[in-house]
């Protein structure tokens, strides 16, 4: 039985869902590199808008240089919510199907009804679908 | 081993520790639940408080850490040198290996490992029979089930932001 199976997943769902899976939240080693990589251009104000969202989640010391490795595993998890989530609003992504692999359980339980909420706002303004893991399967949970 | 109640920094990492109560690991059968926001330190505390101490100590222990993955390829590795074989996708098993192997370890750290098994018996299971104190950080709201909680005394300890000065969280820890 596997602990860990990117494979699977990525097999199972790659081609119909956006995966951010807790031992792959980014490519690169920082906020701005992140958002650099996806806007494709140094957008420091999504960088700012992402460190002042952190700051609800007690990231107080977030920075866009700062290296993703000397943040908790909780905090990473919370910057990759949020880094998706204000990709979505910027670029006005429509229907996307997010699926959260070993993230939402790695945030204390008040972090992660405040990402809920703002889920809950993507999914009101651009159709954004939430799914998770569950045993060997997959649930829509907004 | 017993880490005293006290201030604790850990500047390197943003973090400044009051510990209110004196942690005893040396007491037999302990299950301790490390709970908190994230960012607050639990597992700079195992890693740069709880583990150093242990080595000081000569305490035996295995440690499952959060990035599993790192931990799983490194395991695998670490037991074909000793010619042992795991195929490539039984992981579980590779964990029973090692656990099996360990036998002189008293002290078993799981750090978030609910995220991958939210019910995991099978660790208490395989390592009852020699572990005497757990440690476990994780984000769940309940303790292990009946059968571990009747063999180990539950003991809760919460991390708590107090305050961020611009450089250093300080963070209380205490038993509930």
């Amino acid at each position: 039985m596997a602990i860990y199976n990117l494979d699977e997943i990525l097999n199972t769902y790659g081609d119909g869902y956006l995966i951010l899976e807790f031992n792959h939240l980014f490519i690169s080693s920082s906020l701005r590199e992140e958002v650099w990589l996806l806007q494709r251009t140094d957008d420091d104000a999504m960088v700012k808008k992402i460190m002042h969202e952190a700051e609800e989640f007690d990231i107080h010391d977030a920075k866009g240089d700062k290296d993703f490795d000397t943040y908790s595993g909780g905090q990473k998890a919370i910057l990759s919510c949020l880094l998706i989530i204000a990709v979505i609003r910027n670029r006005k992504i429509n229907g996307l199907k997010l699926l959260l692999n070993n993230v939402l359980n790695s945030v204390s339980d008040d972090n992660r009804s405040k990402l809920f909420t703002k889920f809950e706002g993507i999914r009101s303004t651009h159709n954004t679908r939430l799914f998770t893991d569950k045993n060997d399967h997959i649930q829509e949970i907004l | 081993m017993e880490i005293k109640k006290g201030k604790y920094s850990l500047e390197e990492r943003g973090l400044n520790f009051n510990l209110s109560d004196d942690l005893d690991f040396k007491n037999s059968e302990c299950c301790f639940y490390f709970r908190g926001g994230n960012g607050f330190g639990k597992t700079s505390f195992l890693e740069k408080i709880i583990i150093p101490g242990l080595k000081n100590d000569n305490v035996q222990y295995i440690y499952i850490g959060q990035d599993i993955r790192t931990q799983l390829y490194t395991l695998r590795a670490l037991l074909s040198v000793q010619g042992i074989k795991v195929s490539d996708n039984d992981e579980v098993e590779l964990l029973r290996l090692w656990i099996n192997h360990s036998k002189s370890a008293t002290v078993f750290i799981l750090d978030e490992f609910d995220k991958y098994f939210p019910d995991y018996g099978f660790i208490f299971d395989w390592s009852d029979s020699f572990i005497r104190t757990y440690i476990i950080v994780t984000h769940l709201g309940y303790s292990r089930p009946d059968a571990v909680a009747e063999k180990y005394r539950t003991c809760n300890v919460r991390f708590e932001l107090v305050d961020f000065d611009g450089r250093l969280k300080n963070v209380r820890v205490k038993k509930e």
